[in-house]
Formats: structure tokens, sequence, C-alpha cells
């Protein structure tokens, strides 16, 4: 449609643009342009043209902070993926009249992730801790643990924090995918003596398949870019085993003032998420044509 | 973790409504029940993985120290509320609510009137730069906050408004829009195109076809945009901790986490403190589970 006049849209779009260039564009730019340079934030910007990128590799930290970040993929992958798949398997047996489990399992995901980081820091706590003494009224005082302040377990009791989240976000997504199959379809394969099991893998899981993949992609995107849990949690720690990009990111702008090195890191960090990102497009789309039927 | 995944793989195989070979009216009944006490059990057994942590939380703001310590999964001798007086009281946790209220709602009202007036535009205005400015908005659902906010906060501290409730509510609404835009679009891309141009015809301009005819018309795609806006807002944590050190400018999250370290021995109080968050969100959310499940699934899948 034409505009009634050819200031209009430009007025309509203004405060948008303007907003979006002030907060994203500009300090986009900004972050490209400061990733050249050596700047601890109050003294003279020097540039140095590609030492950040080339000591970023070098950087055990940095890429100790990826390995960290594919581990918590994996584990999210089961623990939030295959874990929604599977409840939302479970409650689409018995469809609308599971309404309060799924609105139950969905708690999580709305509450601030710092109250639940505080939460968890507590049942994991060496005494006094839900886990702990749990373990010891089980008769398994020797499974006790001081979970977070320990390297080796650290990692994974974040990722059973992660999972514990967003476990219901994911069976929301599948268990809607799910309730597209025609109730009078399934009801006629029970009448056939199709089992539950049969109804599960042979019409719903095919059904769901497309959002598998656009699942998987966003606990990965999502994963690289993940920060309240960890920061909470465990600062990183111990002796950086739970360091993941942003966590190493922000103490490396905001705590020691490498502003220059941080802007390369994030640079880096925003190129690999782009990448899956850009996958993720791709396979929306193919998701689109698979639905149709 | 380890029950959730042996259940959920488990169950559906033991749910075998009665066996075809004597389909007998009273057997398959008979079985139908028993299956369905299964299926009910082992969904209760999950939920209390999600509400144990939850119901500990609020019981143990109610015992003492020594019993938190001594004997966490006992049920406590008496429910006092004044803790959470107490609780909010001395963690001033009415300043970050009030910041809260304050930041979230100007960041939502923001993102809604920008984002609808940008997506009525963009979507049925044909004008030179739409093209260019769909793509540039378009960034913004690529881009991971972690790519521009080292810039971002040095461009706040220069323009002093740094430790401000602005430095959050401008990039809240910066970041929202993107998102905002690009679902109002579709849903206006929707709307029947006949509409717009007898409004035209009856000589109604841009400006007033916008507050007249679009702002209603998309109630319910504004109001999923608000519930992951509001959502977003509320429970944002990253920037709010790097830009907000002032206590009286701290948001929920950022207060919780300086009255965790401030308390961190009197656990009764951060228990407390923990509940009075919580418990109200929990209870609105059970009042529009639907629309807050439904928003925040649309608002991430895109």
């Amino acid at each position: 449609m034409r505009p009634s006049s050819r200031w209009t849209p430009y007025l309509l779009v203004g405060p948008a643009v303007a907003f979006f260039t002030f907060v994203v564009g500009l300090p986009l730019i900004g972050t490209i342009a400061l990733s050249f340079t050596k700047w601890s934030g109050t003294n003279r910007i020097k540039f140095i043209g590609l030492d950040n990128f080339v000591r970023a590799f070098h950087d055990d930290v940095y890429r100790l902070t990826y390995v960290h970040t594919f581990i918590y993929i994996a584990a999210t992958l089961v623990l939030e993926v295959a874990v929604g798949f599977g409840l939302a398997g479970l409650v689409s047996v018995q469809g609308k009249r599971t309404a309060w489990y799924r609105v139950t399992f969905f708690i999580p995901v709305m509450l601030p992730m710092v109250v639940i980081a505080v939460l968890w820091s507590f049942i994991y706590s060496d005494d006094g801790g839900l886990i702990n003494s749990f373990l010891t009224a089980i008769g398994h005082d020797d499974w006790r643990q001081v979970w977070l302040g320990d390297p080796s377990t650290a990692l994974l009791a974040i990722c059973v924090v992660s999972g514990w989240i967003y476990a219901g976000f994911y069976m929301a997504i599948f268990y809607a995918g799910m309730q597209r199959v025609p109730q009078s379809l399934l009801e006629a394969a029970r009448l056939d003596g199709a089992s539950e099991a049969d109804l599960f893998f042979k019409i719903k899981v095919p059904l769901v398949r497309g959002m598998t993949e656009v699942a998987a992609l966003l606990c990965i995107t999502g994963a690289f870019q993940s920060f309240d849990l960890f920061y909470v949690m465990t600062k990183g720690g111990p002796d950086h085993a739970t360091e993941i990009v942003t966590t190493y990111l922000v103490s490396t702008v905001f705590v020691d003032h490498e502003v220059g090195y941080g802007a390369a890191l994030s640079v880096v960090m925003s190129v690999v998420v782009i990448g899956t990102g850009l996958l993720y497009v791709k396979l929306r789309r193919g998701d689109g044509v698979d639905v149709e039927y | 973790m380890g029950t959730v995944l042996t259940l959920s793989t488990d169950t559906p195989l033991v749910a075998v409504p009665g066996r075809p070979l004597q389909p007998t009216q009273q057997r398959r009944k008979a079985g139908v029940r028993a299956s369905s006490v299964l299926f009910y059990t082992v969904m209760t057994a999950i939920s209390l993985i999600y509400l144990i942590p939850l119901i500990w939380m609020v019981l143990s703001s109610f015992k003492t120290q020594n019993e938190i310590f001594d004997s966490p999964w006992s049920l406590p001798h008496s429910i006092d509320l004044s803790i959470l007086g107490e609780a909010w009281q001395r963690g001033g946790l009415g300043t970050y609510v009030a910041n809260s209220i304050m930041v979230t709602t100007a960041s939502v009202v923001g993102i809604l009137l920008f984002g609808s007036m940008a997506a009525f535009a963009l979507s049925r205005l044909n004008f030179r730069l739409r093209g260019f400015f769909l793509v540039f908005l378009a960034l913004g659902l690529l881009l991971p906050v972690q790519a521009y906010f080292v810039a971002q906060s040095t461009m706040l501290d220069r323009l002093r408004i740094n430790d401000t409730r602005w430095a959050l509510i401008i990039p809240y609404i910066g970041l929202g829009l993107s998102l905002a835009v690009y679902l109002l679009k579709a849903y206006i891309d929707t709307l029947p195109r006949e509409l717009f141009e007898s409004a035209r015809m009856d000589g109604c301009g841009d400006l007033r076809m916008y507050f007249v005819l679009v702002f209603p018309l998309i109630r319910p795609g504004l109001a999923t945009v608000a519930v992951f806006s509001i959502l977003g807002a509320w429970n944002e944590f990253l920037l709010a901790t790097l830009y907000i050190q002032s206590d009286e400018y701290k948001t929920i999250p950022v207060g919780l986490v300086a009255f965790t370290g401030k308390y961190s021995t009197d656990y009764p109080l951060l228990f407390a403190a923990l509940s009075i968050i919580t418990i109200p969100m929990v209870a609105i959310y059970v009042i529009f589970h639907r629309q807050v499940i439904n928003g925040i699934t649309e608002g991430t899948l895109r």
C-alpha cells in the first residue's frame, strides 16, 4: 500500500530503528572495532591488529570454556531435549487430562534463573543440602559429595539443574506437536490393538521429527549464551572447572579490565553462535514442509 | 535424573490397554483402570521432582538455622509468617521489587508501542528503505547479546546513564524489539488487505490507521509479545548485574544475589527472600498458565 505521506513510514519505523541502532547496531560495530585493540577502559586505545585473536587461540582457559560448553551441550541435549521429549510422550498418552502436570513441569521455565540457581546451591550444599542428606538417609554416606565445590562434579551438577529447568520447556514444544495428531486416528489405532508404545513410536515420533532438530539447535545456541546458572552457582570455579564463554568474557572485561581482548573473545563466540543460528534458520524452512501432512 | 529417564521410556510399554486376544469389556476396563493408576502414579512421582525443591524452599524459611542443617527433610515446628516480613525489611526487597516493576513496565510499553508501529509500516507500507530495515532488525534475532555488550557497556558509561534504571530500560527495549517486530509483522500480514484499502479510500492516513485499525486488531499478538517481554525483563540478569552497582537501582535478580552475599549465613532469611519472590510469580503463572506457556514457546521458537 502507498503511504499517505512520504514521511509517515519513517515516523512509524523511526523509534524502533533508533533504539535498535543505539542498543545493538553501534555496540556491534564498536565491539568488532575494539577487538583489534588493547584497552583497559580508561587508558588510551592502542591498535594491535589480530593479536587478540592469536592470543585467544593460545588461551588455555578460553579453549577450556569451549570444552565445557560442548560437555554442557551434550548433557543438556539429553537432560533437556530428550527428557522433554519423553515427558511429552508421557503426557500425550492422556492428553488434556494432564494439564496440571504440564503446568507443574513448566514452573522452572518462567522463574528467574537466579532464584533457581540460589535454591539449587542449597540443595547441593555439603551439609544441610537435600541431596547429601537424602543419600545419608538411604544409607549411602559414601556417595555424599561437595557437588559444586568439586571440579569433577560441578559441571555435571549445573547440567542437572539446567535439565530441571528446561525439560519442561521442550516438553511443551513437543507436546504441542504431538497433539496435532487427530484423536480419532489414535482411537482407531487403539481399537485395532495398537499399544501406547506403538502410538508413540509409529505416529507421534515421526510427526515431531522436524521439531527435534529445531529443539536441538535451540539447545545448542542457548548453551553458548548461558550465564546465570554458572555465574550464580560457581562463578566459573572451582579452578575454572565450570568456566564457560560468557563467564570468562565477563571476568576478562569487567574484572581484569581487558576490554579489547574481551571484545575479541565475544567476536569469536558470536561467529560460532551465528553459524549455528544460520543452520537453525535453514532447518526451520525445511520444517515448514515437514509439518504439512 | 536417572529415574526420569527410565520412567519416561518404560511407561508407555507398560500402559497397554487390555489384551486384544480376549477383548471382553470387563477385562479391558480393569486393564485400563490399572494402567491409568500406574500412569498417574508415575506422573505424580515426576511432579515431585519439580515440587519438592520449591516446597522445601518455602518450608525451610519457617525453620531455625539448626533445623535446616540437622534435618533438612523435616517439617517446620510452626509456621511463623513474620520471617517473611523480616526478610522483606532487612533485605530491602521492596526497593528491588519496585525497580523490577518500573524497569519491566517501561521496557514492555516501549517494546509494544515501537514494535507495533514498526511492524505496521514494514508489513503494509511501501517505502524505499523497507527491505533494509527488515534485514537490519532481523539481525537482533540472530546475534547473541554477547556479540555487542562489551561496547554497549562502554557507551552507556560514556553517556553517564550507567547505574541508572535507563541503563536497563533502553537495552531491554532495543533487545526486545527485533522479536516483537518480527512476530507482530507476521500477525499484521494475515489481516485482510481490503480492510486497509477501504480505510484508505475513506481518507484514513497512516498514523490514524495505526491507532484506530491496527492497534486494536493485533491485541492477541500484543499479548503474546507482552508475556515474553515481561518475563524477559523481569528475569534478566546478565546486563543487570553488569550495568547496575547501586543498591537503590537493583532489580530482583541482581538484588537477590546481593542479598545472598550479605546474609549468606542466615539460611531462614535467605529461604524467606526466595519464597517472597517465587510464590507470587507461581500464583500468577498458575492463573495465566496458558498464556505464559504459549507466550514463551512462541517467543523462543519465533
